[in-house]
């Protein structure tokens, strides 16, 4: 018997195998119970002890030495096998579904308004002349009404109109709720335009109004600073211009700092640092007394937002009109 | 509106502050400035005048005015010289009060036609008004000057007397630069005895124009109902100077002022002035309450500062804060414009910013709620929201055979009906995008206009799979928490119900849902089930089932049996070898209990009880 060929056939053998069912058959051949070690040992019986104990020591130590390339070939069988990947090769992107960029900036309108207390509610779009002019102290006649109505207001055969601005809402509501009325309307509304790059016929607004028996102008100039800096993630600076609403008195312009130059002037801006950001004012007495209250008791501020220009100022998009395009070419980058 | 820069300068003593300082108070306190332009020595301001301070701020006055409050200035206003020594005089006559409130007359004779010295040419050139001989161009300076228009006639053009009064049907008159105009008996007119010389507030006639052979004027200056010209100007589509200022409410006590003004700049002796004027406007009152107006404005302003501003505003304040307006004011009849006044020149900006405290939460909205679950559903079944207009055309219409509101006064006969549905205008959308994508699926969640006002859902997908829209639609209500959804061949209901609806057009996919219906029966509130880590037994059966029972019964029939997990339908045949009134169905029934692993025998049960409930026979 000779141990040292043994070994070399064993080391031979377990260098070819390649599965798992050959390192198994391998360590029947040689480490089992009817293995070639074993066989060893039944031979070594029969030997003087003087003989026993050096060819003993022998066949042990092939066995040790047998048993650690086998441990060491099944550790590495063990391990999985590594998956060639390449992230250098192209592909497509994949298509996801999209929220139009007028509803996402939406949902952030309305998300920031919620956290101030506002409730968001909604009007309807065709509305009658009354609540779209009258009710808000645009009475047949006032040169608001014929700058509205003639020229600007889309009007239905059989009456009523498409509203010009969610201000239509305002009244409703105040018929509605008991003070304090907090809330928001956003919504679409329409004018009679001849569009182009800045102007639409179909466009989003939101109004806000709060009535209560102490709002006043300091209040209206926190919310509105407050929502601009939680919408534009960033400090943001305003100021109020004198203005003329005949649904509110005082009336203002809100103007916030530029965010393209900072207020130090540009092309955005017109080089005035400032760019007008939405319309405001205490609620018109009239326009509370329309809506069943005591302008004695109770005072509001009111406000309206457009949806669009923020959203063109957001993602810098030089054309109202792609919000109505359908262009999935346009709508597929938000 | 344009102002001269240094047409405001005459009004003061000292100079005014640069330009740029001027545009700047004048946006802050009254009104924006667009923008500042340098000529030649001059400055021009363009000012956006609010509409309700075009009455009295249409004019340099007007600004110098403010310019006078807000930088606590003296204002110095131009000096009147005139001789009225002529004798003559003109019968003059208002036929209606109502469209005429004052006017005011006064005839000059020897003038001489010529050019206007170049201080005036500069000034109106400035403003942005042709200069045509000296006598038309004072006048148009004084209308700058004042916000009064004023008007010349030959006078010795006239017949017999004037007469202000409506134009009768039919009559007509030769505008200057020879523009024949139908009148009717909206209009106003100036009127000798043979017929009209002038639309009034808009427009001159050719009849008494000056020229250069005119020798004696009349000047007319002159107060009109406002609403009236303004209407006659929309109506006539004629815009001039005149006419912008006269649909305003200029103060008709104006109008001597503006004619002695023109007077001294022609210098010439004229007749006594001849003054309509049946019924005086007089200063009103309105009474505020300083508590009021710093309660409004959220800020502490004194009585002594309320009083200083409205004093230099040039109201008269009395006892008990009694406010009387003076009458160029017209703009301020109630206690909230007086509060507006002392915002905005003590300084919006001095405000301080308080939020308000806090009242109650704000409420959910469920309506929104639903519709942003729904959006953002489509958005997961990899739909792209889309907006369409509210308005389609004759095409959509007659393509899509729909019964449509009309718009009386649409932009174009593209848009000239609201919607009723979304549909045509998703199809379209479709069509152009497959121009640059190979696939589309899109959605929009939005108004339609029938009988009433609707909210729908839709959407469109570039194939004919409609199976797969199936697909989307199962999970959109699954997503909703409506499981009560049925299929008819086209339609979708909620139990009898008839909530939306599936077609093909031109290869394209589309549906449309009543979105008030599907929010009617979506729930948020779900039950958690209990989670079997039981096998799950699959059988197949195929065999003839009558042909009127229709898939979506057979399935909930069979969901509905005890441990049957889930079924599905993979194959429906009829015709060959399937006997008449029979259809060929294969389905695959899983099978599993919450407790333990079916047994055979079970499993053959709950598939006999199967074959039962649909009354399933064996294939020949």
């Amino acid at each position: 018997m000779d141990i040292e060929n043994i070994k070399k056939e064993a080391l031979e053998k377990i260098e070819n195998i390649k599965d798992k069912n050959d390192l198994d058959l391998f360590r029947r051949d040689y480490l089992g119970k009817r293995g070639k070690i074993r066989d060893l040992f039944s031979l070594v019986k029969d030997l003087s002890i003087e003989e026993k104990k050096t060819l003993g020591q022998k066949i042990n130590q092939l066995a040790q030495e047998i048993e650690e390339i086998f441990l060491l070939k099944e550790k590495g069988f063990k391990k999985e096998k590594k998956e060639e990947i390449d992230l250098t090769l192209p592909v497509k992107m994949t298509e996801l579904g999209n929220l139009h960029p007028i509803t996402q900036v939406r949902r952030e309108m309305e998300r920031i308004f919620q956290l101030m207390g506002f409730s968001i509610v909604e009007g309807p779009e065709i509305e009658n002349e009354w609540y779209n002019f009258d009710a808000l102290n645009i009475p047949e006649g006032h040169p608001a009404r014929d700058a509205l109505s003639l020229g600007k207001t889309f009007y239905l055969k059989g009456g009523n109109v498409l509203r010009t601005q969610t201000s239509s809402a305002q009244v409703r509501y105040m018929k509605k709720i008991k003070p304090p009325i907090k809330i928001i309307v956003p919504g679409r509304v329409y004018r009679y335009e001849t569009t182009d790059a800045s102007h639409e016929t179909n466009f989003f607004q939101l109004e806000g109004l709060f009535i209560d028996e102490n709002v006043s102008v300091a209040n209206l100039k926190a919310v509105l600073k407050k929502f601009l800096e939680e919408f534009f993630k960033r400090e943001v600076e305003i100021r109020l211009r004198p203005s003329y609403f005949p649904f509110t008195e005082p009336s203002f312009e809100v103007d916030m700092v530029c965010t393209v130059c900072n207020g130090k002037g540009c092309s955005s801006c017109k080089k005035t640092g400032w760019v007008e950001i939405l319309g405001s004012g205490m609620v018109h007495p009239n326009v509370i007394k329309n809506g069943g209250l005591d302008p004695k008791k109770y005072k509001g501020f009111a406000f309206g937002l457009s949806i669009d220009r923020p959203t063109m100022m957001k993602y810098k998009i030089n054309d109202i009109r792609l919000f109505h395009s359908g262009n999935l070419n346009f709508l597929k980058q938000f | 509106m344009i102002f001269s820069y240094n047409y405001l300068q005459s009004f003061f003593k000292e100079p005014l502050p640069k330009p740029e300082k001027i545009a700047e108070i004048l946006t802050m306190h009254s009104f924006e400035n667009e923008y500042i332009e340098k000529r030649e020595n001059d400055y021009i301001l363009s000012v956006d005048v609010l509409p309700d301070r075009a009455g009295d701020c249409f004019s340099h006055t007007g600004i110098a005015r403010e310019l006078s409050v807000l930088l606590n200035r003296k204002i110095i206003y131009p000096k009147v010289k005139i001789k009225e020594t002529l004798k003559d005089k003109l019968p003059i006559k208002i036929e209606n009060s109502s469209d005429c409130l004052r006017y005011t007359a006064s005839i000059i004779k020897n003038v001489k036609i010529e050019e206007s010295p170049k201080w005036i040419k500069e000034k109106l050139e400035i403003c942005g008004i042709n200069s045509i001989n000296n006598i038309v161009d004072v006048t148009n300076y004084i209308m700058l000057e004042t916000g009064q228009p004023m008007h010349a006639f030959d006078y010795d053009k006239i017949v017999g007397g004037i007469t202000v009064r409506r134009a009768k049907k039919g009559e007509k008159i030769l505008l200057l630069k020879e523009k024949e105009q139908l009148l009717d008996e909206n209009i106003l007119v100036i009127a000798d005895d043979e017929g009209p010389l002038a639309i009034a507030g808009i427009k001159g006639g050719k009849k008494a124009e000056i020229t250069k052979e005119t020798k004696n004027i009349i000047l007319e200056s002159a107060n009109f109902n406002s609403k009236l010209i303004s209407q006659t100007a929309r109506k006539l589509n004629i815009r001039t100077d005149a006419s912008i200022r006269f649909e305003q409410n200029i103060d008709p006590n104006l109008t001597i002022n503006a004619i002695e003004r023109t007077l001294s700049l022609i210098s010439l002796p004229s007749s006594s002035k001849i003054d309509l004027y049946p019924k005086k406007l007089k200063p009103w009152k309105v009474k505020v309450s300083i508590k009021d107006i710093n309660d409004t404005l959220g800020i502490i302003v004194s009585e002594k500062e309320i009083i200083g501003i409205l004093t230099r505003l040039g109201f008269v304040v009395n006892k008990n804060m009694t406010i009387e307006v003076p009458t160029r004011r017209q703009d301020i009849t109630i206690p909230e414009n007086i509060t507006e006044e002392i915002g905005r020149i003590y300084g919006y900006d001095k405000i301080p910013l308080i939020l308000p405290s806090f009242s109650k939460p704000a409420q959910i909205n469920y309506d929104i709620f639903w519709q942003n679950k729904a959006k953002d559903t489509m958005k997961e079944l990899q739909y792209s929201e889309v907006f369409g207009y509210s308005f389609i055309g004759d095409q959509e219409r007659e393509e899509f055979n729909l019964s449509v509101r009309e718009i009386i006064n649409p932009t174009s006969s593209y848009y000239k009906y609201l919607r009723p549905t979304t549909i045509p205008q998703l199809i379209n959308f479709t069509k152009e995008n497959l121009k640059y994508f190979n696939k589309v699926k899109i959605f929009e969640l939005g108004k339609v206009f029938g009988k009433e006002e609707r909210i729908v859902l839709s959407g469109a997908v570039s194939n004919s799979d409609y199976l797969g829209v199936k697909s989307d639609i199962l999970a959109l209500f699954n997503s909703l928490g409506i499981n009560k959804v049925s299929f008819t061949k086209e339609e979708i209901k909620i139990g009898k119900d008839i909530i939306g609806k599936v077609g093909i057009k031109s290869g394209i996919t589309f549906f449309e849902f009543d979105f008030e219906k599907i929010q009617k029966n979506a729930i948020d509130n779900r039950e958690y089930k209990h989670v079997s880590y039981h096998p799950i037994a699959t059988r197949d059966i195929s065999g003839l089932v009558d042909d009127d029972l229709e898939i979506e019964k057979i399935i909930s029939k069979i969901e509905k049996i005890d441990l049957v997990k889930s079924v599905e339908v993979f194959d429906v045949f009829k015709g060959k070898n399937v006997p008449s009134g029979k259809k060929s169905i294969s389905l695959r029934v899983n099978l599993q209990s919450k407790e333990r692993t079916l047994d055979g025998q079970t499993i053959d049960r709950i598939i006999n009880k199967i074959k039962e409930t649909i009354n399933w026979e064996e294939r020949k």
